[in-house]
């Protein structure tokens, strides 16, 4: 096929100037947020229950339009880069769970809730979760979606051949220690060489961390992560490597999907969203799951929250469809929609929720997840956490896959942290 | 001298060594296939499957529930294509005098070019976004086209290229003739440099179809935007994804580019294969 | 830097037509007007980004506050800066690892191209494939060539008696699979790209080459090399430029499922490259103000990188 000049000259200039014409004339006003009825909400694909997002339009179709738009690829970026470029800003957001830090010292850019009495909804929500959209100066930002309880996944039948405690009441019971935790992984490794209980030290070490109700860095901006309860997380994470019931495999790749898959990796701290990743990374290991309460005390891990910006015109009428989206029957059918574990301790009672699943041999792990969403503990989370908890997550791989001296690595981390708090202007 | 049949045997020689390096290309792209047609649990299993599954419909179903395909992929055509027309344009003019003229102040504007080249693309969103609703291109296609339509990629592509491919007798020739410089670029230019504007127009093509960032932040209306903006909505978070329909769309979005590469490919090598080495 | 190509010749209708010199705006108008849509677009979308990161760089900010006067602090910082620094050893590793085999690889695949007659038309589909295939299904693939118990590359290894390497999770064996990812990605591109190229060169040249005796090699290194220098020399730079802004090939391949920064480039850092460096930094640590001064670094970095390039191949075709 030959291509005349000519023609795609003029075919090319056609089609072109006919857009760009088009572009520049419909750019005369500049929107902030919405206008007239329109109500735009953002969340991404999973952040809400297709079913109930779907139920809103209707319900609130004679008020307002609401658009939901679920934004695809980094979520944050796209969220912050309009509402510095101040157009285009969406009425309602959601704010992913690890993004909180970041948006809560910036408030001024939402609606504080308790104008719009949210306070009449506190009692019904997880207290711990209600506290984490809540800013330093008290005004409150986030409306709680969904939480991520952890608890400990493992394998009945290999937790049985190991003589191990199988029964998912008895697994809670006495694996309830870090040190009882790691005397079964030393002796599942006996009973069954090759086995290892954990994939690797960070999942100690995290886990840790996350269980205290505090971080790397607190309210007043001082670095706390070379103090004790680090230290100890550090130390368990140490000697979970030391004492070998860690494998050196990598989350995620094939070799540690078929460790799992095989048996060789029979247990692991995660949150409740982990079961999809499971059902969908290792299928033929139905029914061989079972749910326990993790060592110690639960921890919680992802949960996201709506939120009404500056730029929404109808703040009230916004909170009215973000409470109802919210409340305890649409939360039961967001876990259903998209297993968004629900904020709303009434939900757990209710029967969408109560189904016994046959991936986990029928157990209903609603029995599980439920009490441990009600005993996280909340910890401050500061902006500067992640840049200062990054050292300290490095270093304890760089001792788990890379065999580096646990001595070293600790230093090592702690000349990187004081010189990264140096630079963001946190006291140490 | 060779013989018939040892320049048989060097083909054979010659089309395994192809034949390998044409399964290493496909080997990922048949496995893409395989993806589409089975549902996302299936794909994890390990050992994996290698054969194609049942799915393929149920995906596609699901794709198109889930999107707006073919309205998306319309608006990919038009700005992919109206920025491939406008950066060959601008671009093949500008290497063309970069390539084959002297002028006051070449050489640093030239560096200059280079430079730009080097400028690393994630520094621009907040601004480009702010200078965008400024001008009112916000959630129009307009914000993606203008901006692209000329690059100094392209300019350097072609400058190397026409460097070594007008020559200068035709140049010289065609001078005395008294012809215009446009006339120079449209008659003597263009024509020689058939297979340079091919891959110019095959990649820029790709880039803009497969580009996402950008389109993304400044795309603001869900109804109106480009195919991989749309696609880029089916990436759940906490190990939702339906990798499966992720596939199934990504897949589809490549029939278009492929047959942008069949056309612009054949420009490439076409009916000139009397250069080659025998 | 022109000067690696013959020196142009002045193809100006008002010397060649004998009339005298005009002055320099109206005699090079029509150049000047040519060049302009691309420094025109630069000075309306690329300046004023440019000059607002600089001015980030220059400040504290968190993407969405306030910003906080920082002065060269930014700069200060990133010049003892290990992590940054570990990072452009890697970015320069793997793109050395890569972009060598690739050139070698992409050169001899076009010419092999260029002188198949059958099937042509496939082998070039086939070897655009891995230019345009879906990312997602690429980091699957890879992931599992390179698992240590289960990949091709073990198996392949263990085959003739060597033992497995954990590819992942040793800093060499990440390096080498992302550069072996890259090669994989881009060798068909720029096996394209000198096919362009090779069309340039007459069919008489080879002619008279044969008429003279030369064997494929010695065609090759006195004919093809030289005539393509020019493409050449951009194949260098543009792997250069855009190797050393790389990015999405280790994050595909080494994020994990865990709660890990997707931006951490493995166990070490070992995969790290500057421009995912520049991602943790912004994104991850919501350090805007940091993001840019380290933009600016992958900046230097690449222009660096670039001139000392092109003076090498530039110094070989003077010889």
């Amino acid at each position: 096929m030959r291509l005349s000049r000519r023609g795609l000259l003029r075919a090319g200039l056609a089609g072109t100037a006919a857009t760009t014409l088009g572009g520049l004339a419909t750019g005369c006003a500049v929107p902030t947020g919405s206008t007239g009825r329109n109500m735009v909400l953002w969340y991404w694909d999973g952040g809400l229950g297709d079913t109930v997002v779907k139920k809103a339009k209707a319900r609130y179709g004679d008020s307002v339009d609401l658009q939901a738009i679920k934004i695809g690829g980094y979520y944050r970026s796209k969220l912050m880069t309009t509402m510095t470029g101040r157009s285009h800003i969406p009425d309602i957001a959601g704010l992913k769970g690890e993004d909180m830090a970041s948006y809560l010292p910036n408030a001024d850019q939402f609606v504080d809730l308790r104008t719009l009495g949210a306070e009449r909804y506190r009692s019904r929500y997880l207290a711990w979760k209600w506290d984490q959209g809540i800013a330093d100066d008290g005004s409150m930002v986030g409306f709680p979606i969904d939480c991520g309880p952890v608890a400990h996944y493992y394998q009945y039948g290999v937790f049985r051949k190991a003589g191990l405690p199988y029964d998912p009441d008895d697994v809670s019971a006495e694996l309830n220690t870090w040190e009882k935790f790691f005397t079964a992984g030393e002796r599942l490794k006996k009973r069954i060489p090759g086995t290892y209980l954990l994939s690797d030290v960070n999942m100690v070490f995290e886990n840790v961390v996350q269980q205290g109700d505090r971080r790397y860095v607190d309210k007043d901006r001082h670095f706390i992560g070379d103090e004790q309860h680090v230290r100890d997380a550090w130390a368990l994470a140490v000697e979970a490597k030391r004492r070998g019931i860690v494998s050196d495999l990598v989350a995620g790749t094939p070799d540690q999907l078929s460790a799992v898959q095989d048996g060789k990796l029979p247990s692991q701290l995660n949150a409740s969203w982990a079961t999809n990743d499971i059902k969908s990374g290792v299928p033929r290991t139905k029914g061989r799951w079972r749910v326990a309460q993790m060592p110690v005390r639960p921890s919680n891990n992802g949960g996201s929250f709506l939120a009404v910006t500056k730029a929404c015109r109808e703040p009230e009428r916004a909170f009215q469809i973000i409470t109802w989206l919210l409340d305890a029957a649409n939360q039961a059918q967001g876990f259903v929609d998209a297993g968004l574990f629900p904020s709303t301790p009434a939900s757990y009672t209710l029967g969408a929720l109560r189904e016994p699943d046959p991936f986990f041999g029928g157990q209903i792990t609603m029995d599980v997840f439920g009490p441990a969403a009600q005993r996280v503990e909340v910890a401050y989370n500061s902006p500067f956490d992640v840049a200062l908890g990054q050292p300290l997550k490095d270093e304890i791989k760089n001792v788990g896959v890379l065999g580096k001296d646990p001595r070293k690595a600790w230093n090592d981390a702690m000349r990187k942290c004081r010189r990264i708090a140096t630079h963001l202007g946190v006291s140490h | 001298m060779t013989s018939i049949k040892g320049t048989r045997r060097k083909g054979v020689a010659l089309h395994a060594v192809l034949l390998v390096g044409l399964l290493l290309s496909a080997f990922p792209f048949y496995w893409a296939v395989i993806m589409s047609t089975h549902t996302s649990s299936e794909i994890f299993t390990y050992p994996p499957n290698l054969l194609p599954g049942s799915h393929f419909l149920e995906n596609l179903r699901g794709l198109f529930d889930a999107v707006d395909f073919f309205g998306s992929m319309g608006n990919s055509l038009l700005v992919a294509g109206s920025v491939t027309f406008l950066v060959l344009l601008f671009d093949s003019l500008a290497a063309f005098v970069f390539a084959k003229f002297d002028f006051p102040g070449k050489r640093v504007l030239f560096a200059l070019l280079m430079l730009i080249f080097m400028v690393p693309a994630q520094l621009a969103a907040i601004p480009q976004f702010v200078i965008m609703a400024k001008l009112g291109w916000i959630g129009s296609m307009t914000s993606l086209i203008v901006p692209a339509a000329a690059n100094a990629f392209g300019i350097f592509w072609m400058r190397q290229y026409m460097t070594g491919a007008i020559h200068d007798e035709l140049l010289d020739a065609s001078r005395i003739d008294g012809a215009h410089f446009l006339r120079q670029y449209w008659h003597v230019a263009l024509p020689v440099v058939r297979p340079g504007l091919a891959f110019l127009g095959i990649f820029t093509f790709m880039g803009q179809w497969n580009d996402y960032a950008w389109p993304l932040i400044a795309l603001t209306n869900p109804d109106n935007v480009t195919l991989q903006v749309a696609l880029s909505q089916l990436n759940g978070t906490h190990g939702t994804t339906d990798y499966g329909m992720v596939m199934t769309g990504a897949l589809l979005a490549l029939i278009p580019l492929l047959l942008v590469f069949a056309i612009g490919a054949r420009q490439i090598i076409g009916d000139l294969a009397k250069g080659a080495i025998k | 830097m022109a000067t690696t190509l013959r020196k142009p010749p002045v193809a100006d209708p008002a010397t060649a037509g004998g009339s005298r010199p005009r002055t320099g705006a109206r005699r090079y108008w029509h150049l000047y007007a040519a060049i302009s849509p691309f420094y025109l677009l630069f000075l309306c979308f690329g300046l004023i980004p440019v000059g607002f990161s600089l001015y980030v760089s220059l400040h504290r900010w968190d993407g969405l506050g306030s910003m906080e006067w920082a002065g060269l602090s930014q700069y200060q910082y990133l010049l003892g800066d290990s992590d940054f620094w570990t990072a452009v050893g890697n970015t320069i590793v793997i793109w050395a690892l890569a972009t060598f085999p690739m050139i070698f690889l992409a050169m001899v695949t076009a010419v092999m191209l260029n002188s198949a007659v059958r099937l042509k038309n496939l082998y070039r589909f086939a070897y655009f494939l891995p230019n345009v295939t879906s990312v997602v299904a690429i980091a699957i693939i890879f992931g599992s060539v390179f698992s240590t118990n289960f990949g091709l590359v073990n198996a392949l290894l263990q085959a003739v008696g060597l033992d497995q390497v954990a590819w992942l999770n040793t800093p060499w064996g990440i390096k080498i699979a992302v550069a072996t990812l890259m090669t994989w990605q881009w060798t068909g591109y720029n096996a394209i790209i000198f096919l362009a190229g090779l069309q340039t060169i007459p069919g008489e040249l080879y002619e008279a080459a044969r008429m003279d005796g030369a064997g494929p090699v010695q065609t090759f290194f006195r004919i093809t090399l030289p005539m393509m220098r020019p493409v050449l020399l951009f194949v260098l730079v543009v792997s250069t430029v855009t190797g050393l802004q790389s990015f999405s090939e280790p994050q595909v391949l080494l994020q994990t499922t865990s709660n890990d920064s997707t931006f951490a480039g493995g166990p070490g850092h070992a995969g790290q490259t500057m421009v995912l460096y520049f991602f943790q930094q912004t994104f991850d640590n919501n350090d805007f103000g940091y993001g840019a001064a380290v933009a600016w670094g992958v900046f230097l970095v690449v222009v660096l990188f670039s001139i000392i390039n092109w003076r090498l191949v530039q110094r070989r075709g003077e010889d």
